[in-house]
């Protein structure tokens, strides 16, 4: 299916001639003859036109009747007016009974200022009123969530937020209750409406029925300014638009349209997380270890201290960057470790290095697809991901694609996908052997690549699943693949990476420019980090390095046995992210130097860091990040800095400095020019070309600077066979993390340990839902509540990554695992809501050792 | 033209009439049968189209015009039978489902012959729990002669066919709607175009049509289309099934030629209204029709005339009003059925049809002025035209028919009722039951 191609039609509105394109609805083709048409229903992003306002009414020449300009294309030659005496007393007519039950409050409703309910009033409505019956009451304002308050009688009945709910997020949660005009929005079951999308439905409604308890009374639009930024919270990298009061506080936190990204969604971690900017127990300045304590310090103090040790540590130094550090940090930190320190060793990813060959070939144009792709894909295989915890709005993109444009969706995942339901086929693998699936994937596709037998059974997949699913593939022209991170993770992860561009190769990708892969990342710029240079084995612009460094896992190894001594996190914490939490633990606890950059001090900074330096916001940022699928953007500032923050471009540039090789910029703009003009592929790119809906690389004549890499053509590896025994795989979770335990809206989604289990392994463990279970594996335990799923392959079981108590971490040792489960009495993560109770907690207090 | 011209009821007195064995020995399935087995496609379509056939469910659109909107190729497409019959004034169906299941089965399977469907639905207003229950035994007498099912009556053409009984909304026999609830969901109207013949159905193609038209079908089948085209007058050909109510003296059901003088109708069939009494007004397509007057008695039924006397032939069913009855009371009544049957979607009808209510409670409880007569009519303009689906119309237009022929009457009830109301307010006040009369509102 690919992307239709349009054509321009002309047509009169009003007396003028214009132009559009052919096809597009009369209410947006009529901008194009400074035409505005008021509208309230109509919005594109959720869907066919539903004609529920009847506000956008206008006269086609040769219709009897007004029609609906929401709904009505527009054809060559169409006569259009929409300032007739007939359609003027329709606006007027509709406007009054939009009123006639509206409370007209204004005064004090949240959207007073913004509101088209107003405007249009003021600019299609008659100005009198001439109801003198008694209004519709509803008791308000209500919860509908805990992030959103709905007043019903300010609703107008749009159906936005309905629709969004059903033919968007596809939770089907919020629904009409009643009819005629005692019809209302709520849940079935008046239960609240909570899911990971919930808060778009702010940004839809035209009225103020739907608030932000966040941001309600908070300011009237003429407080407040407008910052355009992108969240940096996931790799998906979201638009949004950052609600500014007295140049120092953010608000609030919306959807800022880009198609090529995010088509104007954003989750609610991306939307209320900006709260946690403002924390009072957010870091503002420096802070020096002194004996057992971290004590504030100055500046210089700490840039001294941290210099000091690094220099002593030498090429013995190891860096870790993680979450949204931005592809100039990025840059600035290879700097300071390759040329001031004179050490390879920095990683930014947490399951094992990406073999340099393999990441020039991912990085190939004709390889990669954009996320808008998805949209016209005739196929979209998720490989080992779940967008909606991993990149939510990728979720919402793949939900569209099949139910606007009839994509076949194939999920091919360890654990069962929330995509599922929209899968014409789904595949179950064995948690780590998505290799093995891959391998018979490829197999079933027809490349000669793939060796060995009995690929299925190594892979724990039902026979005769991975068939149905070639079939699927093998019809389609264009296939988009959305494949996550952790395939790659591990020893065995380049040959995973093999199967997957054998799997590539088979479907010929590399010949239809709108087929192609994404890498779903763990880290926000995991993209933009590799590009720039943060990966044992690469130079900035995926050169190899002139030496080669440890990844993660060894720089763990070679911390704890002494063979290195200092360690830099740049916004990283590996006990929260890194499997095999324990060898990191002494890792930390050997180090002789912990120099971190930070929002939150947790609990593992606290114990083990040297020196820490507050970390930027991202709405205190300036700089660019790289979304997966190769498009970089502008995170803008949008705040003043906050207490004594500093910008960290800057803060690693003195560092560099002062430990003897001081990089030539002044600004972050100069740092940015210097990393294009490092990096072959983006040779000549300016911030200006960025602008503020970014840049694509891969469509830049630079492109062709991406050094050679060729696709493999050997066979592949034959895959191992499974371990016995019950197998652990792990899910992050979209609520993990230190944005969502200090923004106060979101606490509540805060993630507690479970183990996922299918009912028959619960059934022969003698555990049911609710359950507590132990879980153990190589001497280490956690606990954690059962939770059955139906769908779950036997003989496996998930557990949350990033949790603050009983974090999976403890138990992945970055290969596949077996783990032992035994039902316990205790209470699992202590009392009360999990995100009130201390971050994970200390050395002491782990899970003892057996 | 006078009396009934039987057709469709022609077997009416027929004991068990319903049963498979009685409407065969009478000819039934013969026509379904011969559009299974010896015409094509297009032969059947040709014959509808060429038969004039009205729907018979309101719109009175070309059936067989409708069924060759059905787009050619392999998507799945369906019939729907609208038997939802909830317009006030409306029993036709009814009478047709529960006398002769069989002859709305075999016009399921000649319209599915037609569209091209396979698989059919009759959606059956929840009330009609009889006519559901002989239908459902009738269906399955179908199933088991082979006349549904695949392969009906040996040929290779499947249809499927199910009952379904909706839940007590009027606004679900809007097809759309109906649509929509059979699929699962809130029945509303959907947005047309796409009209259901290019998307209905599950988003396939779909042929809706009424009771009454499927009915018709056979008939036309067997004695051909210019056998059908000869009743009538002009556009208006065919038999039609009339439901008479209200103030007459044989209200029920009467199959008329069509072209028979509505006077024939009113006085000749139903006996007109009761010893001493004038007719005032008339629906004569359903409450959604615009009344007409005495001087409408001597136009032939017909579609065309009906229009051009600015009301509509609908559903045929005459609600008749005589002079015993003042407009009011039958205002507010019909008001409060639409505003009731609203589905809430889109803004004229929700809001218009509940403004409409209550200004017509205060009309009525003495609480009105002229001037609100003036907003009511304007509230009607405004809905007129300007909603998605024609509920919202449904009520505007008898009720901007009722203000126009009545006017003077509204505004006397106006002044009546108020002054009905202040003589109340003066004697509470004097009796000390009210402490100010600014505190005195309508009852
Ligand atoms: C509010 C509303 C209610 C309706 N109810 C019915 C009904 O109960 N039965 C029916 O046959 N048509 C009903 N219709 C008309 C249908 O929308 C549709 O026009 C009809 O079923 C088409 O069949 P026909 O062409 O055979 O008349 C209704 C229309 C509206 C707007
Ligand atoms: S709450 Fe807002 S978005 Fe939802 S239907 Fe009402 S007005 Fe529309
Ligand atoms: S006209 Fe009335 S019944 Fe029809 S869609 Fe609008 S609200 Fe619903
Ligand atoms: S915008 Fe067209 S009907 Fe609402």
């Amino acid at each position: 299916m690919a992307r239709p191609q349009i054509k321009e039609i002309s047509f009169e509105i009003d007396g003028r001639e214009v132009r559009a394109p052919e096809g597009t609805m009369l209410v947006d083709a009529a901008k194009s003859g400074d035409v505005e048409i008021p509208y309230f229903c109509y919005e594109p992003k959720l869907g066919q036109p539903v004609g529920a306002c009847r506000m956008c009414l206008v006269e086609i020449e040769g219709m009897p009747k007004l029609q609906t300009s929401c709904s009505t294309p527009v054809k060559d030659g169409m006569v259009i007016n929409t300032t007739s005496d007939r359609v003027k007393s329709a606006q007027n007519a509709i406007v009054e009974f939009l009123l006639i039950n509206h409370p007209l409050d204004c005064p004090v409703c949240d959207k007073g200022g913004e509101c088209p309910l107003q405007d249009i009033s003021y600019g299609w409505g008659g100005g009198k009123s001439r109801f003198i019956e008694p209004k519709r009451h509803f008791r308000k304002p209500l919860e509908l969530s805990p992030l959103v308050a709905i007043d019903r009688e300010r609703c107008i009945l749009c159906y936005r937020c309905v629709r969004f709910s059903q033919e968007v997020a596809e939770d089907y949660q919020l629904v009409f209750l009643e009819r005629g005009d005692h019809t209302y929005v709520g849940t079935h079951d008046g239960r609240p409406y909570v899911g990971p999308f919930s808060g778009n439905i702010l940004d839809l409604c035209p009225v103020g029925a739907l608030t932000s308890t966040a941001y309600r009374f908070r300011a009237r639009p003429w407080d407040v300014e407008e910052a355009g930024s992108l969240c940096t919270l996931c790799p998906s990298q979201c638009n949004v638009q950052l609600t500014i009061r007295d140049d120092s506080k953010v608000l609030r936190a919306f959807a800022r349209d880009n198609p090529e990204v995010d088509d104007g969604w954003l989750c609610d971690k991306g939307r209320f997380g900006y709260q946690a900017i403002h924390s009072e127990e957010r870091l503002r300045a420096p802070m020096v270890r002194d004996g057992s304590m971290l004590r504030e310090a100055p500046w210089d103090h700490a840039l001294e201290q941290a210099a000091a040790a690094l220099t002593r540590a030498g090429a013995g130094t190891a860096a870790l960057a993680g979450g949204a550090t931005t592809n100039e940090e990025a840059f600035l930190l290879g700097h300071l470790m390759r040329e001031a320190l004179g050490s390879p060793h920095l990683d930014a990813r947490a399951g094992g290095a990406l073999d340099p060959q393999q990441a020039r070939v991912l990085a190939r144009p004709d390889l990669s697809a954009r996320v808008s792709d998805i949209d016209h894909a005739d196929v979209i295989l998720v490989v080992d991901t779940e967008l909606v915890e991993e990149a939510p709005i990728l979720d919402l993109r793949v939900r569209k694609a099949a139910r606007r444009n009839n994509a076949k969706v194939v999920t091919l995942t360890g654990r069962p996908s929330s995509l599922d339901p929209n899968a014409t086929a789904a595949v179950r693998f064995a948690p780590g052997a998505a290799e093995a699936a891959l391998s018979a994937l490829a197999a079933e596709l027809g490349s000669g690549r793939a060796t060995g037998s009995r690929l299925h059974s190594r892979a724990g997949c039902e026979p005769g699943a991975i068939g149905a699913a070639a079939e699927v593939l093998r019809a389609a022209g264009d296939v988009v693949v959305l494949w996550g991170e952790r395939i790659s993770d591990g020893a065995r992860g380049a040959s995973a990476v093999d199967a997957l561009l054998a799997v590539a190769g088979a479907l010929g990708i590399v010949d239809r420019p709108e087929s192609g892969l994404i890498e779903v990342p763990a880290a926000t710029n995991a993209r933009g980090m590799r590009e720039a240079g943060v990966a044992p084995g690469l130079a900035p612009g995926l050169t190899d390095a002139p030496e080669a460094g440890m990844p993660a896992a060894e720089i763990a190894g070679a911390l704890g046995a002494g063979e290195l001594s200092a360690l830099i996190l740049l916004h990283e914490d590996p006990l929260a992210t890194h499997p095999e939490r324990r060898r990191w633990q002494t890792a930390l606890d050997t180090a002789a130097t912990v120099i971190a950059f930070t929002d939150f001090v947790t609990t593992a900074l606290r114990d083990y860091a040297t020196v820490i330096f507050p970390a930027e916001s991202y709405a205190e940022k300036e700089g660019t990040l790289t979304h997966p699928d190769g498009r970089l953007q502008r995170v803008r500032q949008a705040i003043g800095h906050q207490g004594q923050v500093r910008p960290e471009w800057s803060v690693l540039a003195e560092l560099a400095g002062r430990c003897g090789a001081r990089p030539d910029v002044r600004s972050a703009p100069q740092v940015t020019q210097k990393l294009f003009a490092t990096v072959g592929f983006l040779d000549g790119l300016t911030l200006d070309e960025i602008g503020g809906k970014g840049v694509r690389w891969q469509d830049r004549d630079a492109a062709s600077n991406l050094p050679r890499a060729e696709l493999p053509e050997g066979t592949l590896e034959v895959p191992p066979e499974l371990p016995e025994g019950m197998r652990l795989g792990t899910v992050p979770s979209l609520w993990a993390g230190t944005t969502v335990e200090h923004a106060p809206s979101l606490r509540f989604l805060a993630p507690v340990q479970r183990a996922e289990l299918a009912p028959a392994d619960a059934h022969r463990l003698g555990v049911g839902s609710g359950d507590e279970v132990e879980v153990a594996a190589g001497g280490q335990r956690l606990r954690a509540t059962v939770a059955l799923r139906q769908a779950m392959q036997p003989g496996s079981v998930f557990l949350v990554s990033g949790t603050a108590d009983n974090n999976a971490t403890a138990l992945t040792n970055g290969v596949p695992r077996t783990v032992e489960i035994t039902k316990t009495a205790g209470a699992v993560n202590g009392a009360g809501p999990p995100a009130a109770a201390p971050a994970a907690p200390g050395p002491g207090a782990q899970p003892p050792p057996v | 033209m006078t009396g009934q011209l039987k057709k469709l009821t022609a077997n009416y007195d027929e004991p068990d009439l319903h049963r498979m064995e009685v409407y065969e020995r009478l000819g039934g399935y013969g026509s379904a049968r011969k559009a299974a087995l010896d015409m094509t496609q297009e032969e059947v379509l040709d014959q509808l189209e060429a038969s004039g056939l009205r729907g018979r469910g309101g719109a009175g659109f070309s059936m067989g015009k409708k069924a060759s909107f059905i787009p050619e190729g392999t998507m799945e497409k369906y019939l729907c039978c609208n038997a939802d019959e909830s317009e006030p004034g409306a029993f036709k169906d009814r009478v047709l489902m529960q006398r002769n299941p069989h002859q709305l089965i075999e016009g399921c399977i000649i319209g599915a012959i037609a569209a091209q469907a396979t698989r059919a639905f009759i959606f059956i207003r929840g009330e009609y729990e009889t006519q559901a229950k002989m239908l459902d035994a009738a269906v399955t007498e179908a199933y088991e002669k082979g006349y549904l099912g695949s392969g009906i009556f040996g040929s290779q053409t499947d249809l499927e066919l199910v009952v379904h009984r909706g839940q007590g909304a009027y606004i679900c026999g809007e097809e759309s709607a109906l649509l929509d609830a059979l699929e699962g969901k809130r029945g509303n109207p959907r947005l047309k175009p796409p009209f259901p013949a290019n998307q209905g159905l599950y988003q396939g193609p779909t042929l809706i049509n009424n009771v009454e038209t499927l009915c018709n079908t056979p008939a036309i089948i067997e004695h051909g289309p210019e056998w059908f085209a000869a009743m009538g007058v002009d556009k208006s050909t065919g038999t039609k099934m009339v439901s008479v109510s209200g103030n007459v003296q044989r209200a029920g059901n009467f199959e008329v030629e069509l072209g028979i003088p509505v006077r024939e109708i009113i006085y000749g069939l139903a006996g007109g209204p009761p010893e001493g009494r004038d007719l005032k007004c008339f629906f004569p397509g359903g409450s959604s029709a615009p009344v007409l007057t005495k001087e409408h008695l001597d136009l032939p039924f017909t579609y065309e005339a009906m229009a051009e006397a600015g009301s509509m032939l609908g559903t045929a069913s005459m609600i008749v009003v005589d002079d015993s009855q003042p407009i009011v009371p039958l205002a507010l009544n019909l008001a409060g059925f639409y505003r009731h049957e609203s589905c809430g979607k889109c803004v004229p009808c929700r809001e218009g049809t509940n403004w409409t209510v209550h200004m017509l409670e205060r009309i009525d409880q003495g609480d009105a002025t002229p001037m609100d007569l003036e907003i009511m009519a304007e509230v009607q303009t405004n809905i007129i035209g300007n909603c998605l689906c024609v509920l919202g119309d449904s009520m505007a237009m008898p009720i901007g028919s009722m203000i126009k022929h009545f006017r003077g009457e509204f505004e006397q009830h106006i002044e009546a009722a108020r002054a009905a109301r202040d003589r109340e307010h003066i004697r509470a006040f004097s009796a000390g039951e009210l402490a100010a009369a600014g505190e005195a509102g309508p009852a």
